[in-house]
């Protein structure tokens, strides 16, 4: 088995009185594609945003590559990449300055040969010096992830990143995310398109209400289904808990 | 302490208020200049004389201040809001950044331009009247020190607003009154009691005279009494900002 790059163990999330991560243990292995599936309100981006600095956990400890994320923040903040769920874009800067504020935020000299290359890797070496709020929806996407690698993260975070694109541009991203993973980057990646995670994970995990219901390798689990669809899978699941809590 | 980051962060801090100079620099420049015009030359002519200077030699320290004060404030509380209502603050929670550098970076950024904008001030009252420069160092501690102060201010402020209005309710609420009501415009030996007793618990009108003795040798309170109530201000604004960015507050939920 190829060693952990993330190891979360016990987390649990408390907003008040509710809890939106209950004791959750998780790892990831190295160079793995891993979805985490599970409906609205999950637990999905809360999990993300304790792992990479967005927001701290109630209870239990993350590690990153053997570093804790709360006492060992300025490593392990180096090592994670996050694209998050909502576009957000400076409207003062170009996408240029934006990739060379963001290697300086993450402590890299900025490198105006390496922002050239990401434009070029997504497609956005024309839109260099325009003003980021006149790029298309795709396009501020693209700069997201972009954004995101400008620091060569050893492990990135993809918070459902094709939410609310066309199938054009989501079949472009998968083959970004694709290109990534052969590059040797663990990707970690929430979705709410099953097909999106049948054909990109390695493994998937499913979490509902704050629980992490199952974690399994794409094959095995199809394998072990029977030749059932993983949606169907996932609804099963997710209906077998939902009966369990009425309970 | 990521000295990359801190740097980043400065410069674009800097380059911001940059690209909106006509917002940024030019405007205060415009309202300073129609202070003086009103307050310097219009009444100024009337009133002649203050504190024993001419009464348009004496507000222009107050200006100066008042400019520093509101710009400094402006410059990290409407950036750092911004971020949270466009969501650009995942960039800064997600870096491997502290406090201190988002201190440093955003008050420093605070800084340059309440120095700028109190220049352009000065350049402009060149144009009404000359002054002398009495102190240089009275007039550099407090121009360094009262941006710096309001700058962590402005970071507390953005910190806890949660719309456009929470941020508003200062600079328009209480700086404002504050430093009108803080001698820009006269002498509070002017005053009768209890209001002379009253202005004294005003800060600004510490900041502003400590800046007026700076320049004219001038002030309603010694430069010392004045320089302590500008550090206590300034160390309990530095408390707080660094607490709040410190526990994340209503920044890393």
């Amino acid at each position: 088995m190829k060693p952990s790059v993330l190891r979360c163990s016990h987390v649990t999330k408390r907003y008040g009185d509710f809890t939106a991560l209950e004791d959750l243990s998780l790892e990831v292995y190295e160079g793995e594609i891993f979805a985490l599936l599970g409906p609205n309100g999950a637990g999905k981006s809360t999990l993300i945003h304790c792992i990479t600095g967005v927001s701290k956990q109630s209870e239990g400890t993350i590690e990153v590559l053997g570093f804790d994320t709360l006492r060992d923040f300025r490593t392990t903040r180096r090592l994670v990449g996050l694209v998050p769920q909502e576009i957000n874009y400076d409207p003062f800067f170009t996408p240029m300055e934006n990739l060379m504020i963001n290697m300086g935020l993450m402590g890299v000299e900025p490198d105006r040969e390496r922002a050239e290359d990401l434009l070029r890797t997504f497609a956005l070496e024309d839109k260099r010096d325009a003003y980021t709020r006149t790029l298309s929806g795709g396009m501020k996407r693209r700069l997201l992830i972009a954004k995101a690698l400008v620091h060569q993260p050893r492990l990135l975070f993809l918070d459902e990143p094709t939410a609310g694109v066309d199938v054009e541009l989501r079949r472009e991203l998968w083959q970004e995310v694709e290109d990534l993973r052969a590059a040797g980057t663990t990707i970690v990646l929430t979705t709410h398109y099953i097909e999106e995670a049948e054909r990109l994970a390695d493994r998937i995990g499913v979490i509902h209400n704050g629980e992490l219901l199952l974690v399994e390798g794409r094959e095995s689990l199809l394998e072990r289904h029977d030749g059932r669809s993983l949606e169907d899978i996932f609804v099963e699941l997710i209906r077998r808990a939902d009966g369990r809590h009425a309970a | 302490m990521n000295r990359v980051a801190l740097k980043t962060l400065f410069i674009k801090e800097i380059r911001r208020f940059a690209k909106v100079w006509m917002q940024t620099v030019l405007s205060p420049l415009v309202t300073t200049s129609l202070y003086f015009l009103v307050f310097g030359v219009a009444l100024g002519s009337r009133l002649k004389e203050i504190s024993g200077v001419p009464y348009i030699q004496f507000v222009v320290p107050g200006l100066v201040m008042m400019t520093m004060v509101r710009d400094s404030f402006l410059n990290t509380s409407s950036s750092l809001f911004q971020s949270k209502i466009n969501g650009t603050i995942t960039d800064l929670l997600v870096a491997p950044i502290g406090a201190s550098e988002i201190l440093l970076s955003y008050v420093g950024a605070a800084m340059c331009r309440a120095v700028i904008t109190g220049s352009l001030v000065l350049v402009v009252a060149l144009f009404f009247t000359w002054f002398p420069l009495h102190s240089v160092g009275w007039a550099i501690f407090f121009t360094l020190f009262v941006p710096a102060t309001f700058g962590l201010l402005g970071i507390v402020s953005a910190l806890w607003a949660e719309k456009f209005d929470h941020l508003a309710i200062f600079p328009n609420f209480v700086l404002l009154p504050l430093a009108f009501l803080g001698g820009v415009f006269y002498s509070i030996d002017l005053l009768p009691e209890p209001w002379n007793a009253i202005s004294r618990l005003n800060p600004l009108l510490y900041m502003v005279n400590g800046l007026r003795f700076g320049f004219l040798g001038v002030a309603d309170v010694s430069p010392v009494a004045s320089a302590v109530v500008v550090l206590i201000s300034f160390m309990v604004m530095l408390s707080v900002a660094g607490i709040m960015l410190q526990r994340g507050y209503k920044l890393r939920t």
